[in-house]
């Protein structure tokens, strides 16, 4: 049996080609809406780590999301942008750390309003205790992209290939740590915790070190995407936030690893079309998910599966 | 005074609330994200009413019905195909369902904030032990306590409630004695549904109606509810009690600790009895 199956290379075949497009021509625009499906993607490629492998639901991503893009608006005029956005993805990892120290002493549906509920005191924190800090509801403008080997990032074009590197770089990593023995002890734990406990894993730590570096991913991301925008605010931190990383992997189809990327690709597109056409477009985007959840259980990438499975069977 | 009057008023209007939310969990098993939109179309319908008819008592008898219905339209074509899914698929969709309410609200009503006028009955303060208490917080507790016991009486006493309570203890089980679970189901979600319209209703003349105004609300409810106990509606009305008063006499005291004060509650709750303070050993349905 070959690693590769068809489907899958049918998904990376659409994912690299969104990211050659704009590389020919493309309008301003179309690289604005690309740049930002690299970055959320980024974030829905880290939360199915914890959702597709490990099959814990969190609701509480926003935190780390935020964190990060916190972390890059503060660091980066003091210490570079790189190790700004090391920073970011460590903040990503060290939330996740204390979020799961609570979290995870409960499991399933409490694990969700557990993780919601941190995630927002995190949001209260930011707007208003941690003022002086964070710039309050105001947020803080002018977020530094970075300034590297006398390139320009301030011009779209350059910073999106910044972003097409560290997007590249996190789904590597991330494809290497699905089949890794790590992957499957995940996945292991999200069939059978009992037993999965019974072989001998410790399935809390595993738990603990896939909600880590999910963490990581997102911290990374909202870095990413505060440096996009030049804007970090508590927008972010916002459990709608959670909610959306969670609709984006559930369209793309939880549990593949560029499924979420579809996802986050269809859910950008549909809004930037539809608003193009008429300004209710969010609730056509609503009856949108409605039927994609009842008709397509497993996302985009279920229907890139079925379309292999078809094409399997007519070339035999 | 004042403060216990404001606080008892806003205790029965999140039990309204959430009561709709832990019925629909305890027989879905699902968080219904969408309980804050069906709240806010409530206002809206009631505002609907209030400007056709003027009178605020129509709006408080009719509005409820129509977003019930419209509920039970939604859990038939909608959430009835995908029960035997995963919980998640279903929690996916009261997330589409806040979409579409949220734009056919813009798309009727528009962006501007509306006002219901508080029904000249109780437009009046009354003089109560020293200090002037808006009637109409008075009417909210009044018909907050009726509704409460009226619950209660159908849930415990009536038959109805005793299948809502069996099909959502065992729904196979109650599907195999005869009872038709899926119609028990849509039941549930339009009362839920219609719960969570009174409860907009009943606010309407207190708060500015707009579109953001069931999003600030739903977190509070997840709070009564989780307090509460998943799908427990007896700790649902004593941890409304609790948050309610409590959120009143914070505005009061220290205004800038209440969000703080209500997520420490609900985090501290969750880590040491995540089944809710007022539970039972087991689940209660």
């Amino acid at each position: 049996m070959s690693m590769l199956r068809l489907d899958q290379i049918f998904m990376a075949a659409v994912v690299a080609a969104m990211m050659v497009v704009p590389m020919m021509s493309a309008s301003e625009e179309s690289l604005n809406l690309i740049s930002l499906i690299l970055v959320w993607g980024l974030f829905a490629v880290g939360f199915d780590l914890i959702f597709g492998m490990a099959g814990m639901l969190s609701f509480g991503h926003a935190a780390m999301f935020g964190a990060g893009g916190y972390a890059l608006a503060l660091l980066a005029p003091q210490v570079g942008y790189v190790p700004a956005l090391l920073a970011a993805a460590l903040a990503g990892v060290v939330l996740a750390f204390l979020l799961s120290v609570f979290a995870l002493r409960v499991s399933g549906l409490f694990f969700s309003l557990l993780t919601l509920a941190l995630a927002q005191l995190a949001y209260i924190l930011a707007s208003t205790k941690l003022r002086a800090f964070t710039g309050g509801l105001d947020g803080i403008p002018g977020v530094p992209r970075p300034a590297m080997f006398g390139v320009d990032f301030y011009n779209n074009r350059n910073f999106f290939y910044f972003l097409m590197a560290v997007f590249v770089i996190g789904v590597a990593i991330m494809a290497v740590l699905r089949v890794s023995p790590f992957g499957s002890a995940l996945k292991a734990v999200q069939a059978n915790d009992v037993r999965a406990e019974q072989i001998g894993y410790n399935v809390q730590r595993l738990r603990q070190c896939a909600f880590m570096i999910s963490g990581a991913y997102a911290g990374v991301s909202g870095a990413l995407l505060a440096s996009l925008m030049f804007y970090v605010s508590p927008q972010m931190l916002h459990w709608s936030t959670s909610g959306d990383v969670l609709i984006m992997t559930l369209l793309g189809g939880k549990g593949t690893l560029l499924g979420p990327v579809l996802g986050v690709a269809v859910f950008e597109v549909l809004k930037e079309e539809l608003s193009q056409f008429t300004q209710h477009w969010y609730g056509i985007l609503g009856i949108v998910f409605i039927l994609c959840t009842i008709f397509l259980p497993n996302g985009i990438a279920g229907l890139f599966a079925k379309l292999g499975r078809i094409g399997k069977g007519a070339s035999k | 005074m004042s403060t216990i009057v404001i606080g008892l008023s806003l205790s029965f209007l999140l039990f309204l609330l959430a009561a709709g939310l832990t019925l629909i969990f305890g027989m879905l098993g699902v968080i219904n994200f969408a309980h804050g939109a069906l709240y806010m179309l409530g206002a809206y319908v009631c505002y609907q009413i209030v400007h056709w008819t003027g009178s605020f008592w129509i709006g408080l008898a009719f509005a409820p019905i129509v977003v019930a219905a419209l509920g039970a339209a939604m859990e038939v074509t909608t959430l009835r195909p995908v029960y035997s899914r995963d919980h998640i698929y279903q929690l996916l969709l009261t997330f589409g369902f806040i979409l579409v309410i949220e734009e056919s609200v813009r798309l009727i009503w528009g962006l501007d904030y509306k006002q219901v006028p508080t029904p000249a009955l109780f437009s009046q303060p009354i003089a109560m032990l020293g200090s002037q208490i808006p009637s109409y917080r008075l009417f909210i507790i009044g018909f907050g306590a009726l509704v409460s016991a009226l619950l209660f009486l159908l849930l415990d006493r009536s038959r109805l409630g005793m299948v809502i309570r069996a099909a959502s203890s065992d729904s196979e089980m109650a599907q195999t004695l005869g009872i038709n679970v899926s119609r028990v189901r849509t039941a549930v979600f339009a009362l839920g549904s219609g719960l969570a319209a009174l409860g907009g209703v009943v606010a309407a003349p207190l708060v500015p109606i707009e579109l953001g105004m069931g999003f600030s609300v739903i977190i509070d409810c997840f709070v009564v509810v989780i307090i509460g106990g998943l799908g427990n509606i007896k700790g649902a009305i004593l941890a409304a009690l609790l948050l309610g008063m409590a959120r009143a006499a914070g505005f009061t005291y220290a205004p800038e600790w209440v969000e703080l004060i209500t997520f420490v509650l609900l985090i501290v709750t969750l880590m040491t009895r995540p089944s809710g303070l007022f539970s039972r050993k087991g689940r209660s349905a």
